[in-house]
């Protein structure tokens, strides 16, 4: 069976398709449309998938649309009605956003594709989370817990999926926790409130976090409330966001945590000011993964199960998956590398397959690489044209040949294969560098990332050298597969490894096997004979405000106007030419004002 | 700076509403803000433009153009920025919205599978409205010397835009430039006119849906509250697993 599997319309859209129960393609709409967080209905990625299995969309058997638009609208509208009269001025926009185009989706995969209406399926929106999560996953048998912003009414739900030997599958969510209680809207509610952007800066929140101190943990505890059941509810009065999207918190809010920080100042960590913004991070932080832990233990006792299968935008959050595992007696914690609302597409499309068509279940490859392919001779192309240095390389001596550019202190543009699905570079669309200074850290948050200075780098290691560098816990591998969990950089190894530990001395490391990406594998065992350590930064190759970059084309453009030194796509090497090229095209285009004029005065 | 850029006949006309946008901090903060956004847009799509992109010199072209513009949605930012921490009602400031949807609404390019004609067409006629917009802007901020230096900064870089797109048209399309400046131009005018539709559109929509709010809604609150109240809290149990229709929207 060929299953088309969709998100849209809320943040990062993106399309998945399976083929006979195993995944071929999937990629999110920002990286094709290069608007980052795209939630555009994923016409591009669709268009991608499709051409990538060399499919007709009249030969596809189901398309899975991730969420049941009309129930999300019976929550926009009923939260409209219980917020009456305060929710006039929302009213408006929430309904032309809704009738406009999300309650029709419908019609809009059949305009867009042509199938029949009766191929077109919905899932729940945390069934898509629990689906993603447990059947890409290799458990047989594990607990499920999704946890996000809020899908159709569900911010929460726990339940237990089974992957039988015979084919057959099953996912149970046996309860939920209903909207406007949620963890997601909580956290979500602290990142506007420190003055960064809704469902796009939340990891902001989780690295400023380890600035401060967990002073404020009764305040935050005033806001969400244990129930005797074990589940949670948030206090109303101190959000806005169920009755208004212009501002998340109240003025009750501001009340007990102080003036919010203006977006446009620094956060000035020595500052009182900055301090207290980073101990709302660490207390709201501290709190979430209280509250995490204790649902993942009740969950763990109820299933006696081993393996956790979490996903859900929360479970983007490291330091909570790292106390899960830690903590709630589960033996395996395994979050997908797209857990968000892109990996809904997949899930989607997992979940019809399973459950609803009933097909066997089959192993998913365990990877994150569904995305579109490097094209290495676009970029030697564009490169000889600009008259760059290009080399191209066997395996062997391009390995050595980078190893020793990064030695030197030269930052990497990496690109590789096919593109991660999901937010994380794990290898394949990465800016690599040196992990031994605070120095390289600063100058790539300087002169590419342009970020703020309290935010870390991630390393990567390979999984055999993992347990000398980092503190993992048994089951620490795995969440360190896809970057999923914050671990301790052992003590010994904090000074070398300087611009990859943060504050607290932790790390957000990616342990990586030789099978999942066995260049970047081959470049870190190279990078560790000449330095003794097997360990390199590793952070997305993007500049601020942008998507991961997908082409080489895109990898190229990024080289040529930030600081990278060395651009790399498979074979293909390519140096920088000198310092800031082309600025002398200034001044060599001809130009005249007569040549203006005649194209008409404005 | 060239003649040129003296500004469209329009915007002269528009001088008052000019003076009375820049005059007031607030306004005059929440319009660079703005252009933060836009020139960082444009700036992105010039990007997207040299990558896909067959020619080499106008790869080469866009992406300084692009880089310019990136540059230039900074210097705006950090002055806005500058202007917001100054002020002691930020958050008013910053909340109150601009009507016009813009930036990434109607006025999108799109880059894919387009002509170079017709992207330098539409950059060249772009670049030229607002060099003539920004030099009436930066007569209108003399009494702010930091904002000012940025409009003849940035006013520098326009002139070379309007250059180089000019020239390059003329090159990769030497039999039709003029009718597709002409075209671009009037597409721009098409674009301002959706642009404006849209916004009275929007507003219409807006105060009937307000109107619906308030005459239609009340009726169904109190049933909407009653429900709220009936609502346990804590856990809620799943039980439509497995009898919910998987063709249902519901």
């Amino acid at each position: 069976m060929k299953i088309l599997g969709i998100s849209a319309h809320y943040h990062d859209s993106a399309a998945a398709l399976v083929v006979d129960g195993v995944p071929v393609a999937a990629v999110q709409e920002e990286r094709l449309s290069r608007r980052k967080n795209d939630a555009t209905f994923p016409i591009s990625a669709i268009e991608w998938c499709l051409d990538r299995a060399g499919v007709d969309p009249s030969d596809l058997d189901a398309v899975v649309f991730y969420e049941r638009s009309m129930l999300k609208f019976d929550r926009i509208l009923t939260c409209a009605l219980r917020a009456f009269p305060h929710s006039w001025r929302s009213f408006p926009n929430a309904i032309k956003n809704s009738l406009g185009e999300k309650v029709w989706v419908r019609g809009i995969i059949t305009s867009h594709l042509g199938v029949p209406r009766r191929k077109i399926f919905f899932t729940d929106h945390h069934a898509s989370h629990a689906a993603a999560a447990l059947f890409s996953a290799p458990t047989r048998r594990a607990a499920i817990l999704t946890a996000d912003g809020v899908g159709e009414w569900a911010t929460l739900t726990v339940g237990r999926g089974e992957r039988r030997p015979d084919g057959a599958a099953e996912m149970t969510l046996q309860r939920e926790i209903r909207f406007p209680h949620s963890l997601g809207m909580l956290y979500s509610t602290f990142t506007a409130y420190l003055g960064f952007a809704i469902n796009e800066d939340e990891y902001k929140v989780m690295g400023l976090a380890a600035y401060g101190r967990p002073t404020m943990i009764e305040q935050v505890r005033t806001l969400i409330r244990s129930t005797p059941d074990g589940a949670f509810v948030l206090a109303p009065e101190y959000f806005e966001f169920q009755t208004t999207a212009s501002r998340s918190y109240s003025s009750k809010f501001v009340d007990l945590f102080g003036p919010p920080r203006n977006p446009y100042d620094d956060i000035d960590l020595d500052s009182p000011e900055g301090r207290r913004f980073a101990d709302c991070a660490a207390s709201v932080q501290r709190v979430l993964e209280d509250v995490l832990v204790d649902i993942a233990r009740q969950l763990r006792r109820e299933t006696s199960l081993p393996d956790l299968c979490f996903g859900g935008g929360v479970a983007l959050n490291g330091l909570a998956n790292a106390r899960i595992l830690a903590e709630s007696g589960f033996e395996r914690v395994f979050v997908p590398p797209a857990p968000g609302d892109a990996g809904c597409a997949l899930g989607a499309a997992l979940y019809a397959d399973r459950i609803y068509f009933g097909n066997p279940d089959r192993d998913v490859p365990d990877h994150p690489f569904w995305g579109p392919s490097v094209d290495a001779q676009e970029l030697a192309r564009a490169s000889r044209e600009d008259s760059h240095p290009v080399e191209e390389l066997d395996d062997v001596p391009l390995m050595e040949a980078v190893a020793d550019e990064l030695a030197a202190g030269r930052i990497v543009g990496w690109m590789e294969g096919a593109c991660e699905f999901g937010p994380r570079a794990l290898g394949h669309r990465s800016i690599l560098a040196a992990p031994h200074s605070r120095e390289i850290r600063d100058r790539i948050n300087r002169d590419i990332k342009r970020r703020e200075e309290f935010r870390p780098f991630a390393p990567v290691v390979p999984a055999e050298a993992a347990d000398r560098f980092f503190d993992l816990p048994p089951g620490g591998h795995r969440l360190g597969r896809f970057m999923s969990g914050v671990f301790p950089v052992r003590p010994e190894w904090r000074g070398r490894l300087a611009g990859v530990t943060h504050v607290d001395g932790s790390a957000r490391v990616q342990v990586l096997e030789r099978d999942m990406a066995p260049r970047l594998h081959a470049l870190l065992e190279a990078y560790g004979r000449r330095t003794g350590i097997p360990v390199l930064l590793n952070t997305s190759f993007n500049v601020a405000g942008e998507p991961i970059v997908t082409r080489a084309l895109e990898g190229y453009s990024t080289f040529r106007r930030c600081g990278i030194d060395l651009l790399v796509a498979g074979p293909t090497v390519v140096m920088k030419r000198g310092a800031s090229p082309d600025r002398s095209l200034k001044e060599g285009v001809a130009w005249s004002s007569e040549g203006v004029a005649r194209s008409g005065a404005v | 700076m060239p003649s040129v850029t003296k500004g469209a006949p329009l915007d002269r006309i528009m001088r008052p509403v000019h003076r009375w946008v820049w005059g007031d901090v607030d306004r005059r903060l929440r319009k660079l803000l703005t252009f933060a956004d836009v020139e960082t847009d444009g700036g992105r799509d010039i990007l997207r433009a040299a990558e896909v992109t067959p020619d080499p010199l106008l790869r080469r072209l866009y992406l300084e153009h692009a880089i310019d513009e990136l540059r230039h949605g900074e210097l705006f930012r950090e002055r806005g920025a500058a202007l917001v921490r100054a002020r002691r009602t930020w958050r008013k400031v910053l909340f109150a919205g601009n009507p016009l949807p813009g930036g990434h609404g109607l006025d999108d390019l799109s880059i894919e599978g387009q002509p170079d004609y017709r992207l330098l067409a539409f950059l060249h006629v772009a670049e030229k409205a607002a060099a003539g917009r920004f030099t009436i802007y930066r007569e209108l901020v003399d009494d702010d010397p930091e904002t000012r230096a940025i409009f003849e900064q940035i006013l520098r870089d326009e002139v070379f835009h309007m250059n180089y797109t000019y020239t390059q048209l003329t090159r990769v399309s030497p039999q039709g430039y003029r009718r597709h400046v002409w075209h671009a131009r009037a597409k721009r005018l098409w674009n301002r006119y959706l642009r404006i539709a849209a916004a009275m559109a929007g507003l219409f929509g807006g105060v009937a849906l307000t109107a619906m709010y308030f005459v239609l809604l009340p009726p169904f609150v109190w049933f909407a509250r009653r429900a709220e109240r009936r609502e346990p809290t804590g856990w809620t149990s799943i039980s439509r697993n497995g009898n919910q229709s998987p063709r249902s929207q519901y």
